[in-house]
This record gives C-alpha cells, structure tokens and sequence, in this order.
C-alpha cells in the first residue's frame, strides 16, 4: 500500500519533470528553426546552362534572410533558383517572412547569425546593425566589385553605398523616392495647374481648398511621411540645394537643426497650416486611411513615397490616375529635390560563408534582375537599367525621368538615428497642430541631436 | 499499537511531504523559469546599456536610472496612466455595480441575455476591440462624427485621436466598455452569494431599495469591490499598451503616451532595450506602490455574515 503511493507520486514527479523538460526544449528549438526552407530545386532551364563563372569553389552551407513584405518574394524565389542553379555545391537556407526580423533576433544576439540579409520590414534598420556591430565592412570589396555580368557593381547603382565615416556596410537593393503625389484625373478635370514650386503649390491648394475639397492630407499617426515627403525637400531647397543638410542632421551635428533653410522650410510648413491647407483627418491617422482618402477625391495631394500605386491597387477606384512630384517646396525657379528612400542588403559579421554571400550579391546586382524586380514587384530596384520597355508602373517611369532629368536634384541617401526621428516626428505634429511653435521645433530638435552625440 | 504509529508517522510525514512537494515543485519551477527569471532579468538589464540586438553589452550603473528622471516623456507617461486608472476605475466600477445591481435585485425577466450581452466585450480580443473604435472615431469616414452630424448643420469633423484636448480622453470607452462585463460578473457572483433573508428583514423593517444598497450590497461585496479596484489599477499600468498601441501608438505627440506603450517604443523602436527594461522596473513599483496604498484606502472591517 505504503509503496504503491509512493510509486504513484514518485511517477506523477517524474512525469511532470519531463513535461518541464519539453516544454524547455521547444522554447530553445524554436528560437533556432526560423521558417527556414531549403531553396526549392531550379526550375529555369536558361539559367542552369549559364556556364559558372571560372573557379567554382562556392559551396557549403549558405543561408540568407530576408524580410517579405509589400514587394513579395517572387523576385527572391527566382534569383535564388538560378544563383542555386549556378552553383549546385551550395546549400542554400533561407530564412524568409513577414515576422523574419524578430524571430533571427536572437541568433543575431547569439553571434549565429544568417550570412547575407535584407534589412527591411518592421524590427530593422541598418543604423542601428552598424552600431551594432553585426554587419561585414565591405568598404574594399565593394569598390572593385564586379557583377556576374562583369561590369563593375558600384557604378551600375543609382543610390552608392551608404557611407558611414568612410566604411560601406550596405548596398541599397531597393531605391525609391518620396514626393507629392497628386490626384492627376481630379487635376484634369479641373484645370488646376499642377504646382512647379511653393508659390504654384499655394495658389493650387486655395483653388482646390475653394471648391470645397481638401487640398492636402498626411499620415498624422506615421510623421516620417510628410518629414519625407515635405519638410526634408525643403531643407535642402532652402540650403541652396545643398543635400549635405541632410547627411549633418544625420550625423546629429551641432546647428543641423538650428538655421536658416530649416527656419524657412518650417515657416512654410506654418503658413500652410494656418491657411488651412492640410486635412484635420490627417492627425493619428494611419497610412492606409489617409491614402482612401486621396484615392476617394476627398483629399488631393498627399506625401508619400514610391510605393504607393502598387501598395492601394486593390483599393484604387477605376479611372483613377496617380501623378507625381519630387517636391513642392523649392522657391520660384528652384530645382526639385527628390528625397530617396532605400532598403539595404548586406553580409553579416560572423557570415560562415562569406564566399558565397559576395558571390550571391554580385550575382543579383545586374541590369537583367533590376528589370524582373521592377517587374515582379512594381518598384525600383538600385541599379540603373532601361525600364521604359519593362512592366514597371508609370509613377516609376515619371520618378525616373525626374531622377534622370537636369531639374531634379536627388539627394542623397541618408537615415536618422532612431530617437533622432522619433524627436522629429513628435515635433512635426506638434507644430502641425500648433501646440509648438518653429523656434521649439528647432529647440527640440537640437536638444535630440546634442543627446545622440552623447 | 503505540509502537506502531511512532513507526509510521516519519514514514507518512515523508510521503506527505512528497506528495506536496509534487504539486508545489513543477508550479514553483514554473514560477521561477516565466515570472522570477525575467523579472530579475529586465531588473539585471536595467544596469546595462544594451540596444537589444547586439552581442555586447555595457555596465552603466545607475545611469538608466537618472536618465528616467530627466526625461520629458516620463512624466506625462505616468500622468496618463493614473488619468486611465482614475476613470477606469469610476466608470467600470459604476457601470458594472449598477448592471450587477439592475441584474440582481431588479429580478429581470432578461437576466441571462443580458448578462451574455454586457460580457461581449470580453469575449472579442483587444485588437478587433481597437481596430472596431479606431473606425468609429475616423474624423472623415467614421460612425462617431457621422452620428452627431446629424444633430448639426454643419458636419461634425472633430479629429477625436488627433487633437491635443481630446485624443487621451478617446481612449476610455473602448478600455471602459471593454472592461464593464468581467467586473459585473464578479460582482453579481457576490451579490448573489448574500442570503436573501437579509433584504427580506431589511424590507419588513422598511428599508427601501437604496438603503438596503448601502447598508447590505455595498458592504457586503466589499471585498470584490476592493479586489476589482486593484485588479483594474494593475492590468491598466500593465495593459493599457494594447489599447494605445492599437489606436495611437503614443501619438500625437506623445499626448496619449503611456509607461507601456513607452517602454514599447524604447526597447524595440528606439533600440533602448535597457532603458525600456528601467521602464519596466519603473512601472513594476509603481504597480506595487499604488496597491500598497489602495489597500490602506479601502480597508474596511471584514464583515461576517
């Protein structure tokens, strides 16, 4: 009797000893098996019969990561079939998906991280990796690279390098631009004339304010669109279409914020807010509202970037036409200032096999990928190549004539220090309600700059 | 015989302490491996300076902490917490006593559907909850403004998550009318647990219903009453994130931030991982604090029934 009791309990423990045990494993395992899949076998027959460029002595494991999101991973699935089709020894993993940032995180933290990634989606940016200390320096590989095509990499890019004191970490995949979209059907039909510069800008928005519709609505609840689409063009118009503004406020230098091209380009921003220019919708939000909204009739202008077309198909009503422009905040006679936007690949730290992770960017970084990504997800990828014959949307074909255009200037690629853009978006839409003032936007801003200096 | 028990009594001590211990040792485990070991952890981070994605950490000491004190943020982050506790405590409570009152006493014909009906909200996750009251205070396309136009003349464009005035007070009816239904059922579990024998004396003695309210329900499920005002007080410090999260995300401006949403926003938008886990310790006391002192406010003498 004593015995078996004390079997039955000794059992029960040990039982759930064991269940605690599992559960602890899972939490473990599961923190190491991200979604990966084994690349699927190369279907494209063109590309098996490419012949592999010289010594073969790519192989082994190679695993990369990339975020999937709004552009899809059709453009992925297929370099990747071919890379795999060129290089038959590698084993190729990849960790792929909507949640992907968060769930390699740990392996990042690990030092086990993938050997080439696509920093992009919500949970990532490249800044803070750099300061982070996981990405490869590839400042002198880069600058002799050369594509599987044999031209020289760098020089085939629209947007080069980011450069952070003088070290390359990144290489942009993905180029776009933020601007003024407006709605080109609406526009036709009333005669208004589409803004060419500030003054243009105003004269347009009190016709438009005039018949009863609103001029201009921005993403109240996300500030960077209208700071990227608005305030950041106006910096660089008011500096003398001098970008390197741009690159300080990115490097919190002292008095980035405090001058005179800020100080005008927010007394800008003021006026048009006094004026009544701006939707009231526009505050808290969030992009997808404000976008119906413009796509509705109800709103005619709105800051976003070059996404958007692709982002509301499902939503854009028929006749609907997108138009488009750089800016709207140079002075009469200025040039437009095309604030670029971009999401970057680069080979980890600790990449195990970083043979291959240079092999597979020299293998993407061609003129006939940039085409299929235009055409497989609607957007511009980084490297200069012919799209007028490709698929790609109009929008993008207007955004590349202005970026080849004489009378644009494209600024160049830069980022804010997280807190940096958290202080700049409170700000903006803090003085867009008015609850601050441009003198305490500035303030703020500086105070911000000063404390990421440290 | 004597002999006997003496033999048995180590032996049946043992077992006992066995069989306790089967029960209290996973579930200690348990405890120490998901709410011991992370607290302790967010407490050991808080020392650190950490972005949350490097291999590296640094030993900074007490400097999160100072950096708590001068932030701008920090205070208006708590005086939107205690402003969402103050009112979700009066309003779900009040709500949630006079349903559970209305319910109980009243002797509904529709007890049962609307007992189903007030704990809806309970049922349906938070998210859908945001999501459903994001729309409803749309400024152009929403139900809220649409309904009031048509009391005006004019449209009613009132931007209730934008504006600096209106924008914190937006954000208690979804939590208050996400919170009414739970609350109601404890209290009408101890409304019902009171024997009717009580108000039946009450009404022979010409007690109406108010006082039979006051002097018999209220003190009565005191207790519950009192547990509910912790329990709303926690879950909202803790909680309130969801809600903000969904509908603002702190915005505008940092008008509807909270220490949540805050500590959200540091560990894993600003890349302040350590400085969000100081956050955490932050709110962590002043969870413990405001319980503390609730419990000396609403102290009362157990009453026996």
């Amino acid at each position: 009797m004593k015995s078996k009791l004390r079997k039955k309990v000794t059992g029960g423990l040990a039982l759930s000893l064991v269940l605690l045990a599992l559960s602890g494993c899972g939490g473990n395992s599961a923190n190491n098996n991200n979604q990966a899949s084994e690349s699927p076998s190369p279907s494209s027959s063109a590309a098996a019969t490419e012949a592999p460029s010289g010594e073969a002595k790519i192989s082994g494991d190679f695993e990369i990561q990339y975020f999937v999101g709004g552009y899809g991973d059709a453009w992925w699935k297929e370099m990747i079939g071919e890379f795999k089709a060129m290089y038959p020894d590698l084993n190729i993993k990849e960790s792929a998906g909507s949640q992907i940032n968060e769930q390699m995180k740990p392996r990042w933290i690990q030092g086990d991280p993938p050997d080439v990634v696509y920093i992009d989606g919500a949970g990532s940016n490249e800044t803070q990796m750099v300061q982070d200390d996981q990405l490869m320096d590839i400042t002198d590989w880069v600058k002799d690279a050369q594509n599987v095509d044999g031209e020289n990499l760098v020089s085939n890019l629209i947007a080069p390098p980011q450069d952070y004191n003088g070290k390359n970490y990144t290489i942009p995949l993905v180029f776009g631009s933020w601007g003024t979209f407006y709605d080109a059907k609406l526009f036709e039909d009333k005669g208004w004339t589409v803004p060419t510069d500030w003054d243009s800008f105003l004269a347009t928005s009190e016709k438009i304010k005039a018949e009863g519709i609103n001029p201009y609505i921005h993403t109240g609840k996300y500030p960077y669109y209208i700071v990227g689409g608005l305030l950041n063009s106006g910096f660089v118009s008011e500096n003398g279409d001098n970008a390197q503004i741009l690159k300080d406020q990115e490097a919190a230098k002292e008095n980035s914020f405090n001058n005179d091209a800020v100080r005008k380009t927010l007394e800008k921003v003021v006026e048009m807010r006094d004026k009544g220019l701006i939707d009231n919708a526009s505050f808290g939000m969030n992009h997808t509202d404000s976008q119906m909204l413009f796509l509705q009739h109800k709103d005619a202008m709105i800051p976003n970037g070059l996404w958007l077309e692709n982002e509301m198909s499902k939503d854009t009503p028929e006749g609907f036409k997108f138009g488009f422009i750089p800016s709207v905040m140079q002075n009469a006679g200025g040039k437009y200032v095309a604030i670029p936007y971009t999401s970057n690949i680069a080979i980890a730290k600790k990449a195990k096999n970083p043979e291959a992770a240079k092999a597979f960017i020299e293998f993407i970084f061609t003129k006939k990928a940039a085409v299929r990504w235009a055409e497989l997800t609607g957007a511009l990828m980084n490297v200069k190549a012919d799209l007028e014959t490709s698929s790609a949307s109009d929008v993008v074909k207007t955004a590349m004539n202005y970026f080849n255009g004489s009378d644009t200037i494209v600024a160049p690629v830069f980022k804010l220090n997280a807190d940096l853009e958290q202080a700049q978006n409170d700000a903006t839409i803090a003085l867009l309600q008015g609850t601050i003032t441009a003198d305490e936007w500035i303030d703020r801003m500086e105070k911000a700059a000063a404390k990421v200096r440290g | 015989m004597a002999a006997m028990t003496k033999k048995l009594r180590p032996a049946s001590s043992w077992r006992r302490k066995l069989f306790m211990a089967s029960f209290l040792l996973p579930t200690f485990v348990l405890f120490s491996v998901f709410t011991i070991y992370p607290l302790l952890r967010g407490l050991y981070l808080s020392f650190f300076d950490w972005s949350g994605g490097s291999e590296t950490m640094s030993f900074i000491g007490m400097d999160n902490y100072k950096e708590l004190f001068t932030d701008p943020i920090i205070p208006t982050a708590i005086a939107n917490d205690y402003f969402l506790i103050f009112w979700k405590v009066i309003l779900i409570l009040l709500f949630a006593v006079f349903f559970a009152v209305a319910l109980t006493r009243l002797k509904l014909k529709e007890y049962g559907f609307y007992r189903v009906v007030f704990f809806l909200p309970n049922i349906i996750s938070v998210v859908v909850i945001g999501v459903l009251w994001s729309f409803i205070y749309n400024p152009s396309l929403g139900f809220l403004n649409a309904f009031l136009s048509l009391f005006t003349d004019t449209p009613v464009t009132t931007n209730w998550l934008g504006s600096a005035g209106s924008a914190i007070w937006s954000l208690l009816p979804p939590s208050v009318w996400a919170g009414i239904g739970f609350y109601m059922l404890l209290i009408i579990a101890s409304i019902l647990a009171i024997p009717s024998s009580l108000y039946e004396a009450a009404s022979i003695d010409g007690a109406g219903e108010w006082k039979q309210f006051t002097t018999i329900t209220m003190p009565l499920i005191w207790e519950q009453f009192k547990t509910s005002v912790i329990h709303i007080t926690i879950t909202t410090l803790n909680g309130s994130f969801i809600i903000v999260k969904l509908m603002t995300e702190g915005g505008p401006d940092n008008q509807t931030q909270v220490l949540g949403y805050y500590l959200y926003q540091m560990g894993f938008k600003q890349f302040h991982m350590s400085y969000g886990a100081t956050i955490g310790v932050l709110i962590l006391i002043l969870s413990l604090l405001t319980t503390l002192i609730l419990q000396r406010i609403l102290h009362r003498e157990t009453i026996e029934m």
